[in-house]
Order: C-alpha cells, then sequence, then structure tokens
C-alpha cells in the first residue's frame, strides 16, 4: 500500500512537472493525489489545507517579502551604482579590473538586497556597458556577472537561506547567516581566479589610478548603502532584533536612502509594492504547498524510506554526500532553487543528519548547490535574466561560463567535505 | 467575462498593496515600539503573519491570472511544439482541480471547523477562522481565472 503511495507521489508530480503545470500547483495535486489513496477526499482536502495555513502562519517567513522589498527598491539605482564606484576603488587595480569590479560589487549588492536577480540585472545593467566600452569581451563580461550573482545567496541577509531554516524545521537563521560568509566568499575568490585567467591571456588593461581625494569622496558615498549591511547582521548576531525585524529595518533604510539620491518618486511606491508582492506570493504558495507535501511525506515515511535505501547503499558519509550533491546538481538545472530547496530539505536531511552532518552545514552545501542550478540551462532563472540584460542568447554563452562552472563546482566540494572551515564563524559567534 | 477578469485583477491589486505595505508598518512598528519607546507592542507579531497569509494567497491569485508562477515550459516546448495548446487545458485543469479540492473544500471546512471550536487567536482576540477564510476567499479567485484562462483558448480556436 505504501510504495504504491509513494510511486503515485513521485510520477504524478514529475508528469506534472514536466506538463508544465506551475510547480506550487504541481506540488499540491501530487499531495492530494498521494493522500487519497489512503484517506478520504474532504479529510484528504482539509488536511492539505491545514497544513499550509498553519505552515504560512511564521514570523520568520515574513522576512523573505520584506528582503524582496528592500532588494527592489535597492533595483532602482543608486546603491548599486555607489557600490560599483567602491568596488572599483578597491579591486580595480588587478589586471581585467572590472572583472573584479563586477564580482566583488555582485558579492556586495547581493548580500544586502538578498537576491541574486536583483543583483544580476542592478549590477548588469551597469556594469555590462561599462566593460563594453574598455573592451571587454561581451560574453565573457555576461557570464562573469550571471555566475558571481549568486554569491549573496550565501552572503547574508539571504532569502534561501531563511527558506532552508523553514523546511529544515527550525535551524536557526542567525547562525546560517553566518556560516554563508566564508562558502560565498570564496565562491566569489573561486570566480576571481577564473576572471585572471581570462584577463590574462586577453590582455585586459589595469583601470588608473586615482586621486586620494576622489578615493575619499566614493568611500563616503559607499558609506550609508555599506552600513545597511552593517546593522543587519550586526543586529542578528546580536541578537538586537530578529531576522524578520532587521528585514522591516533594511525596507525602511533602503527607502531613505533612494529617496535621498532621487532614484526614486513618491508615486513609484505602489508598483514596488506590487512587484514585491508577486515575488512574495509565488514563494508563500510554493511554501504553502510544500508543507502540505511534506506532511504527506512524512506520514507515508518517505524520508525514511529514502534515508535507509540510501544508506543502505553506503554508509560512508563522504559517498552519501557525494551521492546528493550529484542528484541536487541534476535537479538544480531545471528546477528553482526556492521549490527545490522546500521538497528536499525534509527528504535528504534526516539521512545526512544521521550520518553526523550539521543541519547548518548541509544548508550551505544545498545552497550552493542548487545556486548552480540557477546559471545553468535548461531551467536558470538567473542566467535568463543575465543574458537578457547583456543581449545574448544562452547558447552563446556557454563557451565562456565552462571555467566558471568548474570554479563553482570544485569550491561546492571544498565546502562540503570542510565542516569545520564552513561552521568556523557561527562557532567563533557561539551559534 | 474579460470585464469581469479586469474588475477582480485591479480589485485585488489595490488589496495587495495595501496590505503590502500594511505588512512593513506593522514590522516597523513592532522595532519602533520596542527598541524606541521601549514598550514591546502585543499584537505586531500576531498582525503581520496574518498579514501575510491574506496577502500571500491573494497575490498567489493575482499572480496565478497574470500566468507568473515558476513553471517548466521548455520540455513541452521543446518536444511537443504542436501540443502546446492541448497541454495549457491540463495546466489549467491541474490549477482549477487543486483550487477547488483544497482551497474552496478544504478551506472552508477548516474556516468552519475552526469557527464552530471557537478558536480565538490569543493577542489580537480574533476568531482564527477570519483569518484562514483567505483560502476559499483565494480558491474562488484562482478558480475564476483558471476558468477564463480556459476560454480564451477556446476563443482562439474559433
Amino acid at each position: 500500500m505504501e510504495t504504491i503511495s509513494i510511486i503515485i507521489l513521485v510520477v504524478s508530480f514529475i508528469f506534472l512537472l514536466l506538463r508544465g503545470v506551475p510547480v506550487a500547483y504541481s506540488i499540491g495535486v501530487s499531495a492530494i493525489l498521494t493522500l487519497l489513496t489512503t484517506v478520504d477526499p474532504i479529510a484528504a482536502f482539509t488536511t492539505i489545507a491545514q497544513r499550509m495555513a498553519t505552515g504560512l502562519d511564521s514570523f520568520s517567513l515574513l522576512a523573505i517579502p520584506m528582503f524582496v522589498l528592500a532588494g527592489q527598491i535597492m533595483n532602482k539605482g543608486g546603491i548599486a551604482f555607489r557600490l560599483i564606484e567602491f568596488a572599483k576603488l578597491l579591486v580595480g587595480w588587478v589586471p581585467g579590473g572590472l572583472f573584479f569590479v563586477n564580482i566583488f560589487s555582485n558579492m556586495l549588492f547581493g548580500s544586502i538586497s538578498g537576491s541574486a536577480i536583483a543583483s544580476v540585472s542592478a549590477i548588469g545593467g551597469f556594469m555590462g556597458p561599462l566593460m563594453k566600452k574598455e573592451g571587454y569581451d561581451e560574453k565573457l563580461s555576461a557570464s562573469t556577472n550571471i555566475t558571481s550573482s549568486v554569491t549573496g545567496l550565501l552572503i547574508p541577509p539571504s532569502n534561501v537561506l531563511i527558506v532552508y531554516s523553514l523546511a529544515s524545521g527550525g535551524v536557526s537563521i542567525g547562525a546560517l547567516f553566518m556560516a554563508g560568509y566564508i562558502p560565498g566568499i570564496l565562491l566569489g575568490l573561486g570566480l576571481m581566479l577564473v576572471s585572471t585567467y581570462y584577463s590574462k591571456k586577453l590582455n585586459y588593461p589595469v583601470i588608473k589610478g586615482t586621486t586620494f581625494k576622489n578615493a575619499l569622496s566614493t568611500t563616503v558615498k559607499a558609506v550609508p548603502s555599506l552600513s545597511l549591511l552593517v546593522v543587519i547582521i550586526g543586529g542578528i548576531v546580536s541578537g538586537i532584533f530578529t531576522a524578520t525585524e532587521a528585514s522591516g529595518i533594511a525596507v525602511v533604510y533602503a527607502l531613505i536612502l533612494t529617496l535621498i539620491y532621487k532614484e526614486l518618486k513618491v508615486n513609484e511606491i505602489p508598483q514596488i509594492l506590487l512587484d514585491a508582492t508577486k515575488t512574495t506570493a509565488i514563494v508563500v504558495l510554493l511554501v504553502g504547498a510544500s508543507m502540505g507535501m511534506s506532511w504527506v511525506m512524512s506520514y507515508l515515511d518517505i524520508p525514511q524510506t529514502v534515508a535507509e535505501s540510501l544508506l543502505s547503499f553506503s554508509d560512508s558519509k563522504v559517498v552519501i554526500l557525494l551521492l546528493i550533491t550529484f542528484i541536487l546538481l541534476f535537479v538544480g538545472t531545471f528546477m528553482d532553487i526556492t521549490p527545490a530547496v522546500l521538497i528536499f530539505t525534509p527528504i535528504f536531511l534526516p539521512v545526512v543528519t544521521a550520518l553526523g552532518v550539521d543541519p547548518i552545514h548541509f544548508g550551505i552545501i544545498l545552497i550552493l548547490n542548487l545556486s548552480i542550478g540557477l546559471v545553468t540551462p535548461p531551467v536558470g532563472t538567473v542566467l535568463f535574466v543575465g543574458a537578457s540584460i547583456a543581449e545574448i542568447k544562452i547558447e552563446n554563452l556557454f563557451k565562456s561560463m565552462l571555467p566558471y562552472y568548474l570554479a563553482m563546482i570544485i569550491v561546492l566540494l571544498i565546502i562540503t567535505f570542510s565542516e569545520k572551515l564552513v561552521l568556523f564563524i557561527p562557532k567563533f559567534f557561539g551559534m | 467575462m474579460e470585464k469581469v477578469k479586469q474588475f477582480i485583477d485591479n480589485i485585488l491589486k489595490k488589496v495587495v498593496i495595501f496590505l503590502m505595505a500594511a505588512i512593513v508598518l506593522t514590522i516597523v512598528w513592532q522595532v519602533v515600539s520596542r527598541y524606541i519607546f521601549n514598550s514591546p507592542s502585543e499584537f505586531t507579531d500576531e498582525l503581520s503573519r496574518y498579514l501575510l497569509i491574506w496577502v500571500g494567497i491573494l497575490g498567489a491569485a493575482y499572480v496565478t491570472g497574470a500566468r507568473g508562477h515558476i513553471a517548466i515550459d521548455f520540455f513541452v516546448q521543446k518536444f511537443f511544439p504542436k501540443r502546446v495548446k492541448q497541454n495549457e487545458y491540463f495546466i489549467q485543469s491541474s490549477i482549477l482541480l487543486f483550487a477547488i479540492s483544497v482551497l474552496i473544500i478544504g478551506g472552508a471546512r477548516l474556516v468552519y471547523i475552526t469557527l464552530s471550536l471557537g478558536q480565538i487567536s490569543s493577542s489580537l482576540q480574533i476568531p482564527l477562522g477570519f483569518v484562514y477564510l483567505v483560502l476559499p476567499l483565494g480558491g474562488i479567485i484562482i478558480a475564476f481565472y483558471s476558468i477564463y484562462h480556459m476560454s480564451q483558448l477556446n476563443k482562439k480556436a474559433i
């Protein structure tokens, strides 16, 4: 009986997905179909509805719309531009400096806005034309921008880490945020290494030095944007406020900054609220439906079944982690990061914790893994947005992306097998 | 039907913008009251959570109307390019199935159960059933949108 239910769940889900039914509805419908095999229809419908309602009733979940909103506001310009100028000052002096500037700006902006898509479009919109003017290869510039924009998913604050915290049943958001720093920076460094190789090969120019006065004024202009990070992260780590309260502060702070910079008019605010609502609603429906689905899965003991079969295959931590990495890389190529986190966290987390993997560490592995899927075809939202901003066809990007993919996978492997490195900062703060 | 859709779109848009602004203000108020006035506000935590459920489900309905939910459409387009339209019926009926079964029937029953049990929220003292009312409400709107999208397909055929 149980085997039949599991088959129905998996087969109907994949079938609905491939037919192009929106992921959230695919999750919901396959959950109902599965539940119908064991309980009566009305009870099944009510149970799923109840799981959705109680699953959405969460104060942590509120941080997501707030960070989305802050990201949308920052997308209006002003902040992105000032961060790029600051990055130019810091890393522009190396050969092929604009690649470094692009990567570093994405790390800063992606971390402040918490969204890879906001980052790839805001930074790419500025950097693309600039690099073109300096004679940089357009495909290389676009590839650099696209791959580096996912660093912000690891460097806090990060919405997908909040989603992971929800899906895992309450791993500390603060600890996850702290654990994201080293992997996020390592990823940025890996990408910089690849860009150095390209710049050396193509003999790209160094940005001319600037006067001390200019340097000072650039730094001063970047301070208000950068202090947002200090306030948010400092506040969360020191326990002054929760991630959700911090996200509310981020919205107000970003709003005031962009109004002062005159990049945003008051009458544009309703449209920004609507855009943020759309992004939020997509996540909310996914979270709600996944709560229903994960209840059905645990009702059918699916996580346990998966755990048993994976562990019967091998009980080596290394083998299982590699196997999961392989599965997730594959899943990531066609599924967006949020639904993938929601679906696979409840399935894989019990397996790896049984083998002694720290849930915080696993969260970082999972996010980095699925981030790679965001920049790979056939389905990669960040890849799509980045390519369309650069006005390049995705097919033409593949070759210049390859070395970057390789760097990402190497960083992923390093992160996967060095728990101490990932947990260093959270441990340092006693989290 | 076109006019009805525009009417619902418009109202929904205004409602979600209002609710979203309300969430921001509620959370900001929570921070302000706790750290500046030093008297933590009791209701903000609950209110913002309930607002999120409403904005989430109504927003999800709005996005369904605009066909904005994440989906994997490359498979059908690549391998069955001639079936795209026929497939659209399948997609919309799956959405309709979910809206009717879980959101309308399941949601309405959830509202009925929580109301008849008299469950009251701890700080705002409102019946929880009212919070869950958004499930059947959103369900009805989503059902309308999916029927609307199917009727549009019919039109194009003639």
